[in-house]
C-alpha cells in the first residue's frame, strides 16, 4: 500500500477550489450584509437599539448550535438536493464569519473622530456623499482586518459546515473539509488525514501571510487609530517564521474579536438586553412554527420534554462545564507558562511564536478526525473519545490565553518592571508581585474568548455520530450537554426534536450569559482598578 | 560618594543608532543635593537609571563607594516621575512589599510601612487603592516606599513634573523638610528636572546638560540658606536661575 492511497485523491485539487470558493463567496456574502447593517446600526439610532444587541446575543450563542437548525431548514426547502446542502453549508459559515465584520464596521463608523463628521457637516458633505467620502474610507482598514477574522473563521467552521449526518444520512459538499471527514470516519485512513491536515493549514497559513498580511499592513496608513493587526507572519529567510508582530506591544493581533468580547460585557444596558432577548425569542418562535407547522400545542410539549435522557440533562451540564473546566485550567497553565516566557525571553519566544503562528491556522475542528481516530486505537472508543474531546478544547483555548498574556506581559509599563528590579524582586517573587497582578486583566479577557470559543468546540467534539467499525458501527458519544443538543438536532424523532432543541439553545445562552455577569464582568471590574495608568 | 567616569550610552533605534549621553563626568558626595538640569532627551533619565544599576554605561563607569554599580541595590532607590506604585497593592501594601526582600518578618514590615506613610501625612489612606489616590497622594506613596528602604541615596526622576503646581509646591517643601530631619538615613539625592526654578530651589548644586547627546555643559552652586522658602522672591534666587538659565542657553 502506498502512503496515500486512495479513490479519491485525485480530486485533491478540485476539493481546494470548491472549499476556497466556498468559503470566498460566504465572506463576499458577509461583507455585501455586514457593511449596509453595519453603517446602519451605527448611523441610525433606532436600528441600533435593535440591531446591535440582537446580533451581539446571536453571537454569544456558540455558533454550532445553530446547525441543526438550519440543517433542517436548508434540507427541509430543498429536500435534500445538493443546492440545498450547498446553501446551508454556507449559511453555517455565513453565522461563524458575518459577525466580526458587522461588529468591525459600526466600531469603524463609530470611530470616526468627531472633527472630521464636523468639518463634513461644514462643508455640507451629506447623504450619499456622506457615505462615499467620509465612511466607506473610514471602514476600509475595519473591513479588512474584519476579513481576516472572518476568514479564519470560515476555515474554523468549514470542516463542520461541509460533512453533515442529519437523520442518519450524511450530506456532504465536496471540499477540503468533507474529504477530511471522510478520510477519517469513511475509509478510516490516519495518513490521509494528516496529509489533508497538513495541506489545509498551509493553505490558511499561506494565505494569511501573504494576503491578509499585506492587506493589513497597506490599511494602517490613513487610519484614525491602530488597527489590530493580525499575528501571522510572513514567512522569512529559509521559511523560518518571522515573528513580526513581536514589538508592536499591545497593537498585536487580537484573534476573532477580543474587542466584541469585552464590549458586549460593558456596552449594553439591561433594557437594550432584554430587548435583544424578546427579539430572539420571537425568531425563534418563528422557526418552531415552520418547522412544526402549528404552534406547540400541550401534546407537543409532552413530546419534547419525555425524552428519558431529558431527566439526566443536569448532569450533563455538569460534565460538559467539567470538561470545559479541565480545559480551561490546563490552557491557561500552559499558556500562562508559554507567554511570559516567550514575551520575556527571546530563546523561547523564537520557538513559540512559530508554534502559534502554525498553531492558529490549524482549524481545530479539523483536527478532531485525525486524534479521533488515532486516540480511540490507542485507548478505545469512549475514552479515546473523552480524551480527544479534551485535547481539542485545550488547543482550540490556548491560543486566546498565549496572545492576550503575551500581550500583557509585553505592555507592563517600564516603570513598573524597573521598580520591580529596583525592589530586588526576582524569580518567583518577580513572577507573583509583578507580572500576574500586571496581566490579571488580560488573562480575564483572554478567559472570556477561550469559553467562547470552547463552548463551540464542545458542541462538535462529544457527539461522533459516523457509524465507524471502531465505535463497533454505532455512534458515539460523551454524556453531555453538546452531545445532547446534537442528537436532539440530528437524529429522527422522538430523539430529535425542534422544541427540546431550541430550549438545549436556549440552556446554553443562558450559561453563556450567566458566566459573563457573574463572573467575567465581576472580574473585569475588579481588575479594572489594576491597569496601570500611564 | 557617587562618582559618574566618561559615562557614554546610545541606544539603537529602528536601526539607526542615537548617541544619548557623551562623556559625562561629575560626582556627588555624601550629603549632597544635586539635581541634573537639561532639555528634554537630553538623556539626564538614562544617567538616573545607570546610577540606579537599571542601565549600563557603553563605556565609561558610575562608582558607588568606589565599587562598580552594575545592578540595582537597596541602599540607591528612585522616585518616579509616574509614581511607580503597583496598582494592585493598596498604599500601605505598597510601602509594606517594597521591604519584602530586606525584612523577613510581616510585623515588622508593617510597622514601618505604617510609619513611613505616617512621615508623608497619608494617614488614613492606608488601605486605599493607587486607582482612588490623588496624584500628590500617590507620589507621597512613593516617597514613603523609597525612604523606607533607608537608603543612602534617592534618586528622583522628574518627581513633580507630573503633578500640577500648586501640589508640586507642597510636595517639594515636603521632601526637603523630610531631607532635613536628623532621624533621616538618606542623605544624598539626585534630582532629574527639567524646571530650573525648581532645581534652584531644592540643589546645592545645579548640573546643566546639553540637548543631545547629553553632555555636562556647566555647574552652578546654589548657596542660598535653607529654608528657601522666603528667598523665592529675593534676587539672590533669580540670580541663581538667571545663572542656570544661560548655561543652558550656551549649552545649545
Amino acid at each position: 500500500m502506498n502512503f496515500v492511497d486512495n479513490p479519491e485523491i485525485s480530486s485533491l485539487p478540485y476539493y481546494t477550489f470548491r472549499t476556497l470558493l466556498r468559503i470566498t463567496i460566504t465572506l463576499g456574502i458577509s461583507i455585501a450584509w455586514g457593511v449596509p447593517f453595519g453603517i446602519l446600526a451605527s448611523t441610525n439610532k433606532t436600528a441600533s437599539l435593535v440591531l446591535v444587541p440582537s446580533i451581539d446575543l446571536l453571537q454569544s450563542i456558540p455558533i454550532l448550535g445553530y446547525f441543526p437548525v438550519i440543517v433542517l431548514f436548508f434540507i427541509s426547502l430543498f429536500h435534500g438536493g445538493e443546492f440545498g446542502i450547498e446553501l446551508s453549508a454556507i449559511l453555517l459559515l455565513f453565522t461563524s464569519m458575518a459577525w466580526a465584520i458587522f461588529f468591525g464596521v459600526v466600531g469603524a463608523v463609530k470611530g470616526i473622530p468627531v472633527n472630521i463628521i464636523e468639518a463634513a457637516q461644514s462643508f455640507g458633505v451629506t447623504g450619499f456623499k456622506y457615505i462615499r467620502h467620509v465612511i466607506l474610507p473610514a471602514i476600509v482598514p475595519a473591513l479588512i482586518s474584519g476579513s481576516t477574522l472572518a476568514w479564519c473563521d470560515g476555515w474554523f467552521f468549514m470542516i463542520a459546515a461541509e460533512y453533515i449526518v442529519y437523520l442518519g444520512t450524511t450530506y456532504s459538499v465536496p471540499g477540503l473539509g468533507s474529504y477530511l471527514a471522510k478520510a477519517a470516519y469513511v475509509y478510516n485512513d490516519l495518513n490521509l488525514s494528516v496529509v489533508i491536515l497538513v495541506l489545509i493549514t498551509a493553505i490558511v497559513f499561506y494565505l494569511n501571510s501573504l494576503t491578509w498580511h499585506r492587506l493589513m499592513e497597506k490599511a494602517a496608513t490613513g487610519t484614525y487609530k491602530p488597527v489590530t493587526r493580525i499575528g501571522l507572519s510572513g514567512l522569512g529567510k529559509l521559511g523560518v517564521v518571522r515573528p513580526r508582530w513581536l514589538h508592536l506591544g499591545d497593537r498585536i493581533h487580537r484573534p476573532k474579536s477580543l474587542i466584541l468580547a469585552s464590549k458586549w460585557v460593558k456596552r449594553y444596558t439591561r433594557l437594550e438586553k432584554a430587548v435583544a432577548l424578546a427579539i430572539s425569542l420571537a425568531a425563534a418562535f418563528l422557526i418552531i412554527y415552520y418547522i412544526a407547522g402549528q404552534i406547540p400545542s400541550e401534546v407537543g410539549f409532552h413530546e419534547a420534554f419525555e425524552d428519558p435522557e431529558f431527566l439526566s440533562l443536569p448532569v450533563y451540564t455538569a460534565l460538559t462545564l467539567g470538561r470545559l473546566a479541565v480545559a480551561y485550567v490546563i490552557s491557561l497553565g500552559i499558556a500562562l507558562g508559554m507567554g511570559v516566557l516567550a514575551a520575556e525571553h527571546k530563546k523561547f519566544a523564537a520557538v513559540f511564536y512559530p508554534i502559534y503562528d502554525i498553531g492558529q491556522a490549524v482549524p481545530i475542528l479539523a483536527l478532531f478526525p485525525i486524534f479521533f481516530v488515532y486516540l480511540s486505537r490507542v485507548f478505545g472508543g469512549r475514552l479515546g473519545l473523552e480524551i480527544t474531546a479534551i485535547v481539542v478544547l485545550v488547543l482550540d483555548m490556548i491560543w486566546y490565553m498565549f496572545l492576550n498574556v503575551v500581550g500583557a506581559v509585553k505592555s507592563i509599563p517600564s516603570e513598573i518592571r524597573e521598580v520591580g528590579r529596583l525592589l530586588g524582586f526576582k524569580g518567583l517573587r518577580r513572577i507573583t508581585h509583578i507580572v500576574i497582578p500586571a496581566i490579571l486583566p488580560a488573562i480575564v479577557t483572554g478567559s472570556i474568548l477561550s469559553w467562547g470559543t470552547g463552548w463551540n468546540t464542545i458542541i462538535f467534539a462529544e457527539y461522533m455520530p459516523y457509524e465507524m467499525e471502531l465505535s463497533g458501527g454505532q455512534p458515539l458519544s460523551l454524556p453531555g450537554l453538546g452531545s445532547y443538543l446534537d442528537k436532539t438536532g440530528y437524529l429522527p424523532p422522538p430523539k430529535g426534536n425542534a422544541l427540546r432543541l431550541l430550549f438545549l439553545l436556549g440552556e446554553i445562552a443562558a450559561i453563556v450569559l450567566a458566566m459573563e455577569g457573574l463572573v467575567w464582568r465581576r472580574l473585569l471590574k475588579k481588575f479594572e482598578k489594576y491597569r496601570v495608568e500611564v | 560618594m557617587i562618582e559618574s567616569k566618561h559615562v557614554t550610552k546610545s541606544f539603537e533605534l529602528e536601526k539607526s543608532k542615537i548617541s544619548v549621553l557623551d562623556d559625562v563626568s561629575f560626582s556627588v558626595s555624601e550629603g549632597d543635593f544635586v539635581c541634573l538640569v537639561g532639555p528634554s532627551g537630553c538623556g539626564k533619565s538614562t544617567l538616573l537609571r545607570i546610577i540606579a544599576g537599571l542601565e549600563h554605561a557603553d563605556s565609561g563607569e558610575v562608582l558607588f563607594h568606589d565599587q562598580p554599580q552594575t545592578s540595582p541595590t537597596p541602599k540607591i532607590t528612585m522616585i518616579f516621575q509616574l509614581f511607580g506604585l503597583l496598582p494592585w497593592k493598596t498604599a500601605l501594601e505598597n510601602v509594606e512589599v517594597a521591604l519584602e526582600v530586606l525584612e523577613s518578618k510581616k510585623e515588622a514590615r508593617l510597622d514601618i510601612a505604617n510609619s513611613h506613610l505616617r512621615m508623608v501625612g497619608l494617614e488614613g489612606f492606608e488601605n486605599t487603592y493607587p486607582h482612588d489616590l490623588s496624584g500628590g497622594m500617590k507620589q507621597r506613596v512613593g516617597i514613603a516606599r523609597a525612604l523606607a528602604l533607608q537608603p543612602e541615596v534617592l534618586l528622583m526622576d522628574e518627581p513633580f513634573s507630573s503633578l500640577d503646581e500648586l501640589t508640586a509646591k507642597t510636595l517639594r517643601s515636603l521632601v526637603l523638610e523630610i531631607r532635613g530631619k536628623s532621624s533621616l538615613a538618606t542623605n544624598t539625592f539626585i534630582m532629574v528636572s527639567h524646571n530650573v526654578e525648581e532645581a534652584v530651589f531644592m540643589a546645592d548644586r545645579v548640573i546643566v546638560m546639553s540637548p543631545r547627546p547629553g553632555r555636562i555643559v556647566g555647574e552652578v552652586k546654589v548657596d542660598i540658606p535653607r529654608p528657601r522658602m522666603r528667598y523665592l522672591r529675593d534676587p539672590v534666587y533669580f540670580k541663581y536661575v538667571d545663572e542656570v538659565m544661560e548655561a543652558l542657553e550656551k549649552g545649545k
